[in-house]
């Protein structure tokens, strides 16, 4: 077989041209990179444009003032309110990320991809309006008396917003990512081009970078010709310190440096080493030096200095993570969503969880609950992901946390950390991005479990989609001390909801066949919960039902109590239970410590026999 | 930092590329091209080394490097995957799973020579089983260095080896049944 499997080497006699190959690599590496010195304090001269190069074009735009209703999809966000240590939480369109800036008492929140800018009282926490605009507005400002929204759309624009007035009263024909510094607004477009723009709108200057973040007085860019982070200064000098990231610490290109920001008197660089953005280093600018403070998890995405800590957020791992820049110590911190952007206001730490959308104040000094100390992480996978907390000398059964596409694995971090502060080894498992089949994602887990040498006992928890892969997973194996399924789609649902919603439902998988087949039809007597999420909540809620018609609804609810009931049936040892309050088959958000209590109740079963 | 000794540390930089380069780009080149293609493969490993020259100064020294680089190349070729299945849906999906080229998800296991069903035999296990192979048998990884681009013990390399083969045997018996249950029966007197 192994002749065999030699013999087929698709590379076998492949011709190779070294030189064209060599040509493509100085391409991406740029010979003038290779071959520049790191030099710092070296000052370049800022290059002042006329304004004439970019015309400025003034016309006042009125906006469309209105209350948007909630959203149909959104979750009820009790199980947020919840969590210890967050203290206020604002409803948010679901769906695009958000990004904020603070004014006054008032915090500006910008939704992408749903066009929304709501404000929102510091005081009371409620949205107080909300505008539609017209356009993807990827960032929000605030300088001048105005607020302005920055887009790459149209070839880039911002809008100049009057909050008296509730209009865009100017439109800029430069746009990107933005940033107030000093007295002027700047933008950076995607041709890494930097404008300084006056409170009218005129372009003072124009010169090269691409807005990274502000620090130690300075805004920081990334030089195009350099690849290096270099300051601007409000006076417009250029160049006056370059960070000398070319060491190999930090990449400067693809993902490259997303986000700059200080504290504790350093200057601190999130990298997007390839192919995710993972990585803190710290600049000193006293000597200079850049070092790696080492990677965090993946999928960071903000930072900011708060109570002398560095607080950075991860939407893949749902966490909200605190860096003692003194002692080194991080302290990590599981969201009830996909932590976003963070912000100071009335000194607090504002975090947006952008799905499911929510605006949250997180009192550190409140008892925030640890995510629970990582004793397995499987880096080298991706882009699988197996994430154990807990204890290795766990006594009782692994919990195996099983998501799907759409719930990924970060989605379990509130129930993950309650769980692995009552002393079990928890495993939440899932992908970083992608899709696959139930039966690679039983595989996966299988292979996962194997390499980091946790052994059953488990106990299964799966939401939605997950049951297809937990079925799979557990069939032909007796080491399964336990399952919960909680709110499992139905076998052949997402095919009937798209039939009877006239394709407008969430597409089916390919084809669920083999896995449905496949999977563990009987469980014995082993412990099962089924969750039901709240129908009146879902199917059988009068939005549902003004939205698709009774007749459509109550099809469709009765497929997914039939569906449950088959669920049910998998065990002799079931108890089905009704998660109220709950939103739209959210049940893990909105009820993250029901789903922890069951489990716990399911693992307590199994230890005591 | 003097600009001549900056200057001096580059270049010292530029000639440890270049031996990098000269010493490993066929190797590189080879393994993006048996998963991707010569059409991605070429991109694929010039991506390889420009993540190379941006970590130089953590490149482990030796024949470690060499692990290094399949480490980085493994993560490049899934990246290129996934942006397919991007582009083009299930139907590449399959196609470029099947390994180099676009026509290998056409291959039918009655029509197949030997080699061509021990490649569909391939696809047929699961990815993990399928890197392993390819990086023992056409990459000629040691054990040490497989377990360093796919992040498992040394040790579960060999069993896991050992695993993957008795699979991949298991479905390209299956397929040349299925070939030959397929073939044309001779006339019987």
């Amino acid at each position: 077989m192994n002749e065999l499997l030699e013999r087929a080497d698709p590379a076998m006699g492949l011709e190779i041209d070294p030189a064209r190959l060599r040509a493509r690599v100085d391409e991406r590496i740029g010979i003038s990179v290779r071959l520049r010195p790191v030099v710092r304090g070296r000052r370049r001269p800022w290059i002042v444009a006329a304004a004439s190069f970019v015309a400025v074009i003034t016309v006042a735009v009125p906006l469309l003032l209105r209350q948007e209703p909630p959203s149909v999809y959104a979750p009820s966000l009790g199980g947020i309110a919840d969590v210890p240590g967050v203290q206020t939480v604002v409803p948010l369109a679901s769906g695009g990320v958000q990004t904020m800036a603070v004014d006054g008492d008032t915090i500006w929140v910008m939704t992408a991809l749903q066009n929304l800018l709501q404000k929102v009282s510091i005081a009371s926490g409620e949205i107080e309006t909300t505008y539609t605009i017209d356009g993807y507005v990827e960032g929000v400002v605030v300088g001048g008396g105005y607020v302005w929204l920055s887009s790459y759309d149209n070839g880039g624009e911002s809008l100049r917003f009057d909050p008296t007035s509730g209009t865009v009263d100017l439109t800029i024909p430069v746009g990107g990512r933005a940033a107030w510094f000093g007295d002027s607004l700047w933008v950076s477009d995607d041709q890494s081009r930097l404008y300084r723009i006056s409170v009218d709108g005129e372009v003072l200057s124009t010169g090269a970078g691409e807005i990274k973040g502000q620090g130690l007085g300075y805004l920081w860019v990334n030089d195009p010709v350099t690849g290096l982070i270099s300051s601007v200064g409000e006076d417009e000098t250029h160049g006056e310190i370059v960070i000398p990231t070319e060491t190999g610490l930090v990449t400067t290109d693809g993902w490259g440096v997303r986000e700059v920001t200080e504290a504790g008197g350093d200057l601190w660089l999130m990298d997007g080493d390839y192919p995710f953005g993972t990585n803190l280093s710290r600049f000193d600018p006293d000597t200079g030096e850049l070092s790696s403070f080492g990677s965090l998890t993946f999928g960071l995405l903000d930072m900011i200095e708060y109570d002398g800590s560095l607080w950075v957020t991860s939407h893949t791992d749902h966490l909200l993570i605190r860096v003692d820049p003194d002692s080194g110590v991080v302290s990590r911190f599981p969201m009830p969503g996909k932590a976003g952007g963070l912000l100071i206001a009335d000194d607090s730490l504002w975090v947006t969880l952008y799905h499911p959308g929510a605006l949250v104040r997180v009192d550190p000094n409140a008892e925030l609950v640890a995510a629970g100390e990582i004793v397995a992480d499987d880096w080298n996978r991706y882009p699988h992901r197996l994430l154990c907390t807990g204890s290795v000398d766990a006594q009782g059964p692994t919990v195996i946390l099983e998501s799907y596409d759409w719930i990924d694995y970060g989605s379990w971090s509130v129930v993950q950390a309650r769980l692995s502060n009552q002393g079990y080894l928890v495993c939440a498992n899932g992908y970083l991005e992608g899709e696959t089949t139930p039966e690679q994602r039983a595989a996966d887990l299988d292979e996962a479990l194997v390499e980091a040498g946790i052994s059953g006992p488990y106990v299964l928890v799966a939401a939605g989609d997950g049951v297809h892969t937990t079925r799979l997973f557990a069939n032909g194996r007796d080491d399964i001390a336990g399952v919960v399924l909680v709110d499992p789609i139905p076998i052949g649902f997402p095919a009937l909801a798209d039939s009877l919603l006239n394709g407008s439902g969430r597409p089916p998988w390919d084809d669920l066949g083999p896995a449905v087949s496949n999977g563990l039809d009987d469980f014995g007597d082993q412990p099962l919960v089924v969750i039901r999420a709240d129908p009146e909540a879902v199917f059988l809620s009068r939005r549902f039902i003004d939205g698709v018609g009774r007749e459509t609804a109550e099809a469709l609810n009765t497929a997914w109590e039939d569906g449950l009931d088959f669920y049910a049936g998998l065990s002799t040892n079931v108890r089905s239970v009704l998660a109220e309050g709950t939103g739209q088959h959210m049940v893990i958000w909105d009820r993250p410590e029901l789903v922890a209590d069951q489990v716990l109740d399911v693992l307590g079963t199994t230890n005591t026999g | 930092m003097s600009r001549s000794n900056a200057v001096d540390d580059q270049a010292d930089r530029g000639l440890r590329f270049d031996q990098l380069f000269n010493s490993h780009y066929d190797a590189i080149y080879r393994y993006c091209a048996r998963r991707l293609g010569g059409s991605d493969a070429e991109d694929a490993a010039a991506d390889v080394f420009a993540v190379a020259w941006r970590h130089l100064d953590q490149m482990p020294p030796g024949d470690r490097a060499r692990a290094w680089l399949y480490g980085v190349a493994y993560r490049v070729v899934a990246n290129q995957y996934r942006s397919r299945r991007r582009r083009t849906g299930l139907t590449a999906r399959l196609q470029t799973l099947a390994g180099v080229g676009g026509d290998d998800a056409d291959r039918d296991p009655t029509t197949g020579s030997d080699v061509e069903l021990v490649l569909m035999a391939l696809d047929e296990i699961s990815r993990t089983d399928r890197e392993l192979l390819r990086l023992s048998t056409w990459d000629g990884l040691t054990r040490a260095e497989i377990g360093y681009v796919l992040g498992i013990k040394e040790n579960a390399v060999d069993q896991r080896l050992h695993r993957a083969r008795a699979r991949l045997k298991t479905q390209f018996e299956l397929l040349v049944t299925q070939s030959r249950r397929s073939e044309p029966r001779e006339a019987s007197a």
